[in-house]
């Protein structure tokens, strides 16, 4: 086991160098070298350490060559999915395996009607989701858009596998802006990604972060260690450039900015980003702002994008595009009683199952690793986030 | 690093540069001075541990830690004894555990770990292997004088060189002299007018300069090269396998970006496309950035995956 933890660790430091090749070492390389040297002694087996570095390295070089654009990319590979169906199919099944889970722990007091139903946990998630938006927001100093897309972008892939009842959002966001923020290359230190927690004591914050750091690792394996997520912004950028250049009958391109911004940001609060890959994402921003100024922009895609003879894939993206526009029409924020009421449904389960069972960190118990000391308690409420 | 001294007269290195430590079997120091005074009479005991000692036994510290000395007289004692070979052994296991035991017991000794039982041991091995340690001594003495034999060898064959390059200094020299008498005795003698005979003589003394050069230029034929082997010895000159490989044919890279085709990043300019990016300013392109870089990308971003996907 050593031995192969040391080879492993030597490939990776082989690969990562000769794809950074003279490049100087980044944040974001230093980052994850030492997380996954962390990795590496805490005993995650080799096959998904070397995944691991295949993905990160992929996301080093995306400065250099088109080997890390969207078209290669894991987000494309196994983030992408055919319908709403079956994001919601993976969803239950979620559900479904933390129900079985605790029962087959043979835990009294569990009983059936305890358990969150699959619509009232999707209000838990977008309430979350929102206060994982305002979090961001609020961030100081102010975090860039792509920061926040992938963090919440984290926050969604991680929802798809898991069940909130297992893996508490509170501290799950958190982590997920956490880690977003090293990853986009956001530079802020832990201590000051904390201060941001404006109503913790100190002594809090420093609690928080301990827990942070400790979920960290869970959600590096949660996401298949697939980081790099790629944000629609910059996407629309280049479109607002193409129209620019090549569109002239669109007189005034940077009024469409607006509206198109907002469209994204309200995008990012669906499951656009799991349906559809970010250039369609922001292609469809722009058509809608358009739409909304009274603009056709038919002709742009038939003659610019060479979509002409192609009818059956104009057809497609047309489709696509109303999938998303009655995705973000469809999306509303969940009900501030209803949120109460669930969350202390939530908050039961998560005080039943944790006394149940210590076996919260269910990623290191797999490969035989035993947590180090017992998980802090959970003190603080949500309430005291923002 | 602490001073040495003697633990009797507490006389340092420091106070006293030229004060010699000695050390005795049980590995205790003492300064010369006071050995001489203890062991006036030949024998006496050791002043920290009381051990029975003969003065004659007392040697000059050569490490820092006393019990160093001790373990190298310790050791010598024993490999007298211990004397066995690789060769009187039938495996490598066996030879290495019989390593294994000599190091134990100098180990007990040393640091006086069950000494009388070591002891014991010793003296049983000694009497059970009393052939073998005598035969191996023989041997030993005998290598030994086999190699101050080499050495004596190499010695006469150094001293023998060095005699010759003297012998021919000398005859070297004689011949100059002789070649200078001659010289004057021709002037003595002869009708000739002088500038001829001291041009005949610079001749004769330019060959005599040549023939000397040639002589040490001669000195040795080698027959060895640097890397020791011997000269004129035939190498194999058989050409190496040729090792026949497929040659690697480049073939451009094709990426499927699922979009519409990106304009090459030279093109960019001339397609217009960087009217509408902000220029970079003088300061960004230091690194070699340029504006067209951003804007290469965005577009590419943009493009790509921008096609339904075909399920």
């Amino acid at each position: 086991m050593r031995h192969q933890q040391g080879s492993a660790l030597r490939k990776y430091r082989a690969t990562s160098s000769l794809l950074l090749g003279g490049e100087q070492h980044t944040a974001r390389f230093n980052y994850f070298y030492t997380t996954l040297i962390t990795l590496i002694v805490q005993g995650f087996p080799c096959g998904k350490i070397h995944k691991a570095t295949l993905g990160l390295c992929c996301g080093f070089s995306s400065r250099k060559s088109e080997a890390a654009m969207y078209h290669n990319s894991s987000q494309r590979k196994y983030w992408i999915f055919k319908s709403e169906a079956e994001l919601e199919q993976k969803r239950c099944s979620a559900n479904e395996a933390f129900r079985k889970k605790v029962i087959e722990s043979g835990k009294a007091g569990m009983y059936e009607s305890m358990f969150l139903k699959r619509n009232e946990e999707d209000v838990l998630f977008r309430h979350y989701e929102r206060r994982l938006l305002d979090f961001c927001s609020a961030f100081k100093p102010p975090m860039p858009k792509s920061v926040v897309g992938t963090a919440i972008m984290y926050f969604r892939r991680f929802y798809l596998n898991n069940s909130v009842m297992e893996h508490h959002p509170r501290i799950i966001m958190l982590t997920c802006a956490y880690l977003a923020c090293k990853v986009d290359e956001f530079n802020v230190s832990s201590t000051q990604f904390v201060g941001n927690l404006l109503h913790e004591t100190p002594a809090g914050q420093e609690r928080v972060l301990q827990q942070i750091l400790e979920y960290e690792l869970l959600l590096i394996q949660q996401l298949s260690f697939h980081l790099v997520v790629h944000n629609p912004y910059r996407p629309l950028e280049g479109l607002l450039i193409d129209l620019k250049t090549r569109y002239p009958a669109l007189e005034n391109p940077e009024s469409l900015r607006k509206s198109a911004d907002d469209f994204l940001t309200q995008a990012v609060m669906t499951d656009a980003g799991l349906l559809c890959s970010p250039s369609q994402i922001a292609l469809t921003a722009i058509l809608n702002s358009a739409l909304r100024a009274g603009l056709s922009m038919e002709s742009y895609l038939t003659e610019c994008l060479g979509l002409k003879d192609d009818k059956d894939s104009l057809s497609k993206i047309f489709d696509l595009m109303r999938r998303t526009k009655s995705l973000l029409k469809k999306y509303e924020l969940p009900k501030a009683e209803e949120v109460n009421v669930y969350k202390q449904k939530l908050e039961r389960i998560h005080a039943e199952f944790s006394s149940s069972s210590n076996k919260r960190k269910k990623g290191y118990e797999d490969d035989g690793h035993v947590a180090k000391e017992a998980r802090l308690e959970e003190e603080w409420t949500d309430e005291d986030l923002l | 690093m602490d001073d040495q001294g003697c633990p009797r007269c507490k006389t340092t290195k420091y106070r006293n540069p030229s004060l010699k430590l000695m050390v005795n079997v049980c590995g205790h120091t003492l300064c010369e001075n006071c050995v001489e005074m203890l062991f006036v009479r030949g024998a006496g005991n050791c002043v920290q541990c009381n051990t029975p000692l003969r003065k004659n036994n007392f040697r000059v510290q050569l490490f820092e830690d006393p019990t160093v000395d001790k373990e190298v007289e310790i050791r010598k004692k024993v490999m007298k004894i211990y004397n066995k070979r690789e060769c009187d052994f039938q495996s490598l296991r066996e030879y290495n555990d019989y390593l294994e035991q000599v190091e134990d017991i100098v180990y007990n000794l040393t640091n006086n770990v069950e000494v009388e039982s070591t002891k014991l041991r010793m003296e049983q091995y000694q009497r059970e292997n009393k052939d073998v340690i005598q035969r191996n001594k023989a041997k030993l003495t005998r290598e030994q004088e086999e190699l101050e034999e080499l050495l004596l060898l190499e010695q006469q064959s150094s001293e023998q060189r060095r005699l010759d390059v003297l012998q021919e200094e000398q005859r070297q020299l004689q011949a100059k002299r002789k070649n200078k008498q001659a010289l004057l005795d021709e002037l003595e003698k002869s009708k000739l007018p002088a500038t001829l005979l001291l041009a005949q003589h610079k001749v004769r003394a330019a060959q005599l300069e040549t023939e000397i050069e040639q002589q040490k230029q001669n000195v040795k034929p080698t027959s060895l090269f640097s890397t020791g082997i011997q000269m004129n010895q035939t190498v194999s000159l058989q050409p190496l396998p040729r090792i026949e490989e497929a040659l690697y044919h480049y073939k451009p890279l094709q990426v499927e970006t699922y979009g519409p085709s990106v304009p090459e990043l030279e093109q960019l300019g001339r397609f217009g496309y960087l009217n509408h990016v902000r220029t970079a300013l003088p300061q960004d392109t230091a690194g070699g950035y340029t504006s067209a870089l951003a804007c290469y990308r965005a577009i590419q971003d943009a493009f790509s995956g921008l096609f339904p996907p075909k399920f």
